[in-house]
């Protein structure tokens, strides 16, 4: 129940980044991977939490502008020669690979200049 | 321990990759951070694709709230207390709608588009600064009266335009800026009069002079007069002439091919180079994409329900978003216009309002002349002669710049007090156009206001360019057509397609026609009025020299042929007929064909199908296609007089220029012209074997083009389309391969590549009420993601027409017709 929580919150704490500006994602990655979260897999997480956050702008997208979204989608894969999905999959890929990215770098730096214990140099 | 740094390595390596994606993107692709990111990036797009159903915004300066209702066709109905008030409200409301398309434009007519799509465009901003458009823009600019209307429209127009960019949400910003990784700049009272300048520049056709420089070089001066005269040897002018019917004026026999006049070479060479550095068309006429305007209005007593009525069907190339953006602009102190604006123009351009309804064609004049200037050093001059004495030429420094305001390139451009003088060849040529001197469409301000034709007519009065002719009727029941234009009193001859001594003022226009002079008609007894580009009036009656660039006049034939035959004209026959198939082309030259094949058994297939046919460009015929290769095959085989002779080996090689299809018919009547003959062959033809071998070569073609004449690729909507592009030309945004009715020569000309069409079509009772219908190409919104983006094709390609509203008060309107509600007040943007 706390891990669920812990997540929602952190796909909340993505989905209001990306309001304010697109690097939001990789700050509050960072933020997230320096201070070491007590989960098995934190970039993991963090990767699936931007992706469901962006997908959730998405579908706030789709509901405020009903069709508009998908003729978007189709009209814009045909500028970028992409098929419609491929578009929506980038969209919450790209999310996903800056959070773990940035999880992970963030995460590691942590572990070298301050080891936990057990770990090994 | 190597796993973990490996690790750490890789993360950092893709955040970086990923970061730099986000931020700049890659090759032509766009940010992909700022792009995708779905709260404030492209797909935002969506959430603002259509109009919420109530809602406020603030534009500084508005003197009292003003109410804006869209209706079930997304058409905005501005009720304001002043005509300001209205103009800031309809700067609001298009830049909303079409911002990028009104940025396009203008920097395309300022010569800085490289500024907003890239490197790429460089040489059409040198091109377009040479041409001197922004040059006469700023000295307009100077002069501007503040308090002149035109002034106060530009000015609370474009407050109206940076009300909405310094309002604008990021979720908001046009798709195309979004691709370009490009923001909106702010709107100058200026921008209007590019604006205005792009149009005179696109309704500028073709050197008409470099065509006949051409010739002459091949065939010598009296041949090249017969194949380009000064007037149509069509007769059926704007200005009627009285006669019911097409006069023609040709000449029997017509002189044959002469022998080539050298000096004219050279001068096609200077004419062709000095087009060139000014961006002006050096095409050689044939096969193009027809533009080709039509307006008429008929007067009650030829109309069914006796009230006048009146067509607007202007032509011109086809985007999306279309050119023009539909709204209706009331004010308390006397403004009530609805009909269609451009997006960048503050009123209304073609429309109605409640006592009259207007359209406009182009005159097609010629107002460009060239002038060789002597100057005092050819690598590097500062000064040119005139009348003995030296003068200082403005001399200015053009910095061109790119996306992040790098410097690309300068130029140094000089301006003699004609205009624009660039070097072509061992000359210094300066042009003087009527755009340059123009006061940036005062006009159409005034003829929104207009109550009677007379008023409208004097409204117009002082239209500089491009020349207009323009069709007006009233509810009083009068009808009026006159071309309307600047067109300069020249020295001598009085011809524009010479190029001029500069170095004296002799050779200066010394003035313009006095607007009495222009071809014009009020209330004829024919009953009716139409124009459709061709000769304005019969050089019989008025022998001014207006220009030569008549186009063979087959549209203005068929609008008059139906005019005269209907007696009792309805709303609905004016609508039919701007989608008329009829063709009096195929009328003259379908019979010559057939003729010639009489008695040559190998054309029987192809004579029968011809015979079959009704001469009418319906989308379902299969028959059009056969006739137009035939008719492409003729003009190849009659004009190899007009290929190099170096080149009439290449059995694809074109004339250097191609005369009208008027003259061909022309030729029809003399069946042993010179000019029949083929001089690839041994043999002397004469009209008949020409017009037998087109037919053969014709039918040979239509079949290896488009298959077996009984298969589907005959099928006229199968081979002829409309194609309406983006402007940034991208297929996923334009509306491609639309089947539509109408051929060459017809009033709804399709050929080409099909990129120009009728770009607004209108039809105005003016009864008790006035009731209009109209509608064009594309959709008001130019969000792709909108239902209001292409939302009037199907109803465009199938000739049908909405009905337009025109509510005298907000509250007329009624609810279940009104989409959305805007409240603008004073303010600064939110």
């Amino acid at each position: 129940m706390k891990k669920a929580t812990g997540f929602l919150a952190l796909v909340l704490a993505f989905f209001l980044a990306t309001w304010l500006v697109w690097w939001a994602v990789p700050a509050v990655a960072l933020l997230w991977g320096g201070l070491r979260p007590a989960v098995k897999r934190p970039a993991f997480a963090a990767a699936v939490a931007a992706g469901a956050a962006w997908a959730m702008w998405l579908v706030v997208d789709g509901f405020a502008g009903g069709s508009a979204l998908t003729t978007l989608a189709t009209r814009l894969g045909g500028v970028l020669s992409l098929p419609a999905y491929g578009l929506f999959a980038l969209t919450v890929i790209f999310p996903a690979l800056l959070a773990w990215s940035a999880t992970a770098l963030a995460g590691g730096i942590a572990d070298v200049f301050s080891p936990r214990s057990g770990d090994t140099r | 321990m190597l796993l973990p740094r490996l690790r750490l390595l890789a993360a950092a390596v893709v955040l970086l990759l990923l970061a730099y994606l986000g931020a700049r993107g890659a090759g032509t692709a766009p940010p992909l951070g700022s792009f995708l990111e779905p709260a404030n990036g492209v797909w935002a797009l969506a959430r603002s694709a259509e109009l919420p159903a109530l809602h406020q915004a603030t534009i500084p300066g508005l003197t009292a709230p003003v109410e804006v209702l869209y209706d079930d066709r997304g058409v905005p109905h501005v009720f304001a207390k002043t005509e300001e008030d209205a103009w800031r409200a309809q700067g609001y409301l298009i830049a909303r709608d079409r911002l990028f398309q009104m940025e396009l434009q203008t920097r395309a007519s300022a010569g800085t588009l490289s500024e907003l799509i890239g490197d790429d465009a460089l040489e059409a901003d040198r091109t377009a600064r040479r041409r001197g458009l922004p040059w006469a823009a700023e000295r307009i600019a100077a002069a501007a009266d503040s308090s002149s209307l035109i002034s106060r429209a530009t000015t609370a127009y474009a407050e109206g335009v940076n009300a909405w960019i310094d309002g604008m949400r990021g979720a908001e910003l046009p798709l195309e800026y979004r691709l370009l990784g490009a923001r909106p700049s702010h709107w100058e009272p200026r921008h209007t009069t590019y604006f205005f300048f792009q149009m005179a520049l696109t309704l500028a056709y073709q050197d008409e002079t470099l065509s006949r420089l051409r010739v002459r070089a091949l065939v010598g001066e009296a041949a090249t007069e017969a194949l380009f005269p000064l007037h149509s040897p069509i007769v059926e002018p704007i200005q009627p002439n009285g006669a019911g019917a097409p006069r023609y004026d040709f000449i029997r026999p017509m002189p044959g091919p002469g022998a080539p006049d050298s000096s004219a070479a050279v001068a096609a060479e200077e004419r062709e180079s000095v087009n060139l550095a000014l961006g002006w068309s050096i095409r050689r006429g044939g096969d193009g994409d027809v533009i080709g305007s039509n307006n008429w209005t008929v007067a009650p007593s030829r109309t069914a329900a006796g009230y006048p009525l009146l067509s607007g069907d202007p032509h011109l190339g086809l985007t999306v978003p279309s050119i023009w953006y539909e709204i209706h602009l009331h004010a308390e102190d006397g403004l009530d216009a609805a009909g269609v604006t451009f997006a960048g123009t503050p009123g209304v351009i073609i429309g109605f309002n409640r006592n009259l309804a207007w359209s406009f064609t182009n005159t097609g004049a010629d107002v460009r002349d060239h002038y060789a200037e002597m100057v005092d050093d050819d690598r590097n001059p500062t000064k040119y002669r005139l009348d003995g004495e030296w003068k200082p030429l403005e001399i200015k420094v053009e910095e061109f710049r790119g996306q992040q305001g790098r410097l690309l390139a300068a130029d140094t451009l000089r301006f003699t007090h004609r205009g624009p003088m660039v070097k072509t060849g061992s000359r210094w040529l300066s042009t003087r156009w009527t755009a340059f001197e123009s006061r940036g469409g005062e006009e159409f301000l005034r003829i929104d206001r207009a109550a009677s034709v007379g008023e409208w007519l004097e409204a117009w009065k002082g239209y500089a360019a491009a020349a207009q002719n323009g069709v007006v009727a009233d509810r009083s029941g009068s009808i009026a057509i006159r071309s309307t234009g600047w067109y300069p009193v020249r020295p001598g001859s009085g011809r524009g397609d010479e190029i001029r001594d500069g170095s004296t003022t002799s050779s200066d226009w010394s003035g313009y026609v006095a607007p009495e002079h222009y071809p014009f008609s009020l209330n004829p007894a024919q009953g009716f009025l139409a124009s459709a580009n061709q000769e304005p009036v019969d050089p019989r009656q008025n022998g001014r020299y207006f220009g030569s660039n008549w186009p063979s006049p087959w549209r203005a034939m068929q609008i008059n042929r139906l005019l005269r035959a209907d007696s009792s004209v309805t709303p609905d026959a004016m609508r039919q007929f701007q989608t008329s198939p009829g063709s009096p082309r195929a009328d003259v030259f379908v019979p010559a064909l057939l003729a010639a094949a009489r008695g040559r058994a190998d054309l029987s297939p192809a004579a029968s199908l011809l015979a079959e046919w009704d001469r009418r460009y319906t989308k379902d015929n299969h028959h059009a296609v056969l006739f137009e290769a035939a008719m492409s095959e003729l003009g190849r085989l009659i004009w190899d007089e007009l290929i190099p002779p170096a080149d009439r080996a290449d059995s694809a090689a074109r004339p250097v220029a191609s005369p009208s299809e008027a003259i061909v018919m022309q030729l029809l009547s003399d069946s042993g012209s010179a000019w029949w003959d083929n001089r690839r062959t041994a043999d002397r033809e004469t009209r008949d074997d020409i017009l037998a071998e087109a037919l053969r070569r014709g039918m040979t073609r239509a079949i290896a083009e488009h298959g077996p004449q009984d298969g589907e690729g005959w099928i006229w909507s199968k081979v002829q389309h409309a194609n309406i592009y983006h402007p940034l030309r991208m297929p996923a945004l334009s509306a491609l391969d639309l089947p539509v009715q109408g051929g060459p020569s017809t009033l709804s000309p399709s050929s080409g590549r099909g990129l120009a069409g009728a770009s607004w079509r209108m039809v105005v009772e003016l009864g008790p009420e006035v009731r209009a219908w109209g509608t064009y190409p594309g959709g008001q919104s130019g969000n792709p993601a909108s239902t209001r983006y292409l939302d009037r094709i199907p109803k465009w390609v199938g000739g049908e027409l909405d009905t337009l509203r025109f509510p005298k008060s907000a509250a007329e309107l009624s609810a279940d017709l009104v989409r959305s509600r805007l409240t603008l007040t004073a303010g600064s943007p939110r």
